[in-house]
């Protein structure tokens, strides 16, 4: 390994708080520096800012869930992210698919198929809502709060893969009689 | 590749320049009426076409509407020309796009990287100053002035993590890149000044020793302090100090073709469209006015 190589893996490596780096005197200066702290808030800085430039909706909803900034983090640490805001905010949102909140899954699905379709790519996608899709989206527009979970249904809606991108919801049941 | 001396011979003054990203033309209007060049970041005018990353056509079609009435250069963030491994192919193609497009006078970009490894920082790392670094950076500006039929510049970032060991001075790694490969510079007036600040550079020293004549176009911005640092954040208008080190430094650079204000787009809310105006005839009644004065 050069010298360079070693140095640009180390400041990736601490810029995405993965660990000490080996030996060099250079990167354990770099380590507990308040520059390193400076250089990673500007770089998650940027990542929050662009998201939030694209993906309107969740973050405005993870703001509100006081998560976003955390998330981002969490995401740009774990990640190799993209120099592209696109490419960046599709991940991002894509990292969101498992998380525990289903409101949070499925406006960031409903996100990331709006973004596939500006760029053309053809993807069909089915989100599961706890609630209505439309009361949810108005009231994170708004900043009103959100419509409460509906017991015993569930919305489904499909995005078609083919242009033109047409949006079909469906209410089901989710009633069991014994 | 013509080099940077022959392709401006018998330019008189600097051109006034600045940065547009799109997407605002009653901006664009106001500005063509102002600059003699836009700055085009083709980085910032991504957009993607069935996972082809592309020039976003709509703003294209905002350069081309105005190309007669201003010149055009190209104004790299994401190349990553120092990476270890390997440069950002994606903007290369990118840069191909806009050269298909419109006739550039030149396109520059930072000597920095911002990929390691496939993996994007987030921000730009400052290179160390080696003979390995330099001997990898030259090598790709030799294949970039083959690859391009224009002049290419390279830009000096601000460097906020310590100093690396270094075998160069800092004006020394720039002298060494442009004597070797012949590519001219973009000098960051407000980068220096962050350097100043941060790292105690000598903003004297530094001038006396690099090679001003590779000086082609200078870059003025202003930004912010926090946290104890300055930082490269080009949301405002230049300050006062900046202007006073750009007027001595048109001063001194013989071959200085450009002087380019920026500001992010992100910016323009904060700022307002009479402040940018009201910046760059500021600049060119200053700046520019020193080289008339010679």
């Amino acid at each position: 390994m050069t010298q360079l190589e070693l140095q640009q893996r180390g400041v990736l490596n601490l810029l995405k708080c993965r660990g000490t780096p080996p030996g060099d005197p250079w990167l354990r200066l770099v380590e507990g520096s308040r520059e390193l702290a400076m250089l990673r808030k500007i770089a998650i800085w940027w990542r929050t800012f662009q998201i939030e430039a694209q993906c309107r909706q969740t973050s405005r909803l993870l703001k509100r869930l006081g998560s976003f900034e955390a998330l981002v983090t969490d995401y740009f640490n774990r990640n190799a992210t993209s120099p592209f805001i696109e490419e960046l905010s599709r991940s991002f949102l894509r990292s969101l698919e498992k998380h525990n909140d289903p409101v949070v899954r499925a406006v960031s699905q409903l996100e990331y198929a709006a973004l596939n379709a500006q760029a053309r790519l053809p993807e069909a996608s089915e989100i599961l809502w706890d609630r209505h899709p439309d009361l949810v989206c108005r009231a994170i527009e708004s900043g009103a709060e959100l419509p409460p979970a509906e017991p015993d249904c569930l919305y489904r809606l499909r995005i078609s893969g083919s242009q033109p991108f047409t949006l079909t919801c469906t209410r089901e049941s989710t009633f069991e009689v014994s | 590749m013509p080099g940077f001396e022959a392709a401006f011979g018998g330019w008189p003054v600097p051109a006034l320049a600045t940065t547009y990203e799109g997407g605002d033309p009653a901006l664009l209007e106001r500005l063509v009426q102002l600059v003699d060049l836009l700055e085009i970041a083709p980085d910032t005018i991504v957009g993607s076409e069935r996972g082809q990353y592309i020039l976003r056509p709509e703003v294209l079609d905002e350069y081309a509407s105005v190309s007669s009435r201003v010149g055009l250069i190209a104004h790299g963030i994401g190349l990553s020309i120092g990476s270890f491994d390997q440069w950002n192919h994606d903007y290369l193609r990118l840069l191909d796009e806009l050269f298909a497009r419109f006739d550039l006078q030149w396109h520059s970009e930072h000597l920095a990287c911002t990929v390691v490894a496939g993996e994007s920082l987030g921000t730009m790392l400052s290179m160390p100053r080696t003979q390995e670094a330099l001997d990898l950076v030259s090598r790709r500006v030799e294949l970039l002035q083959k690859l391009y039929p224009v002049p290419f510049l390279l830009e000096h970032v601000i460097q906020l993590l310590p100093d690396a060991p270094a075998e160069f001075t800092p004006a020394g790694f720039l002298n060494a890149i442009t004597s070797r490969t012949g590519c001219g510079l973009v000098l960051d007036v407000y980068n220096l000044e962050c350097d100043a600040h941060n790292q105690g550079l000598h903003i004297p020293a530094f001038l006396d020793e690099l090679n001003l004549a590779a000086v082609v176009e200078m870059h003025l911005a202003g930004g912010v302090q926090y946290e104890g640092f300055q930082l490269d954040i080009h949301s405002s208008i230049t300050r006062e100090s900046t202007v006073t080190l750009a007027c001595e430094i048109v001063r001194r650079a013989p071959n200085l073709r450009a002087v380019t204000f920026e500001y992010l787009k992100e910016a323009v809310g904060l700022l307002g469209h009479d402040a940018i105006c009201g910046e760059l005839q500021r600049l060119r009644q200053t700046v520019l006015r020193q080289a008339v004065l010679q």
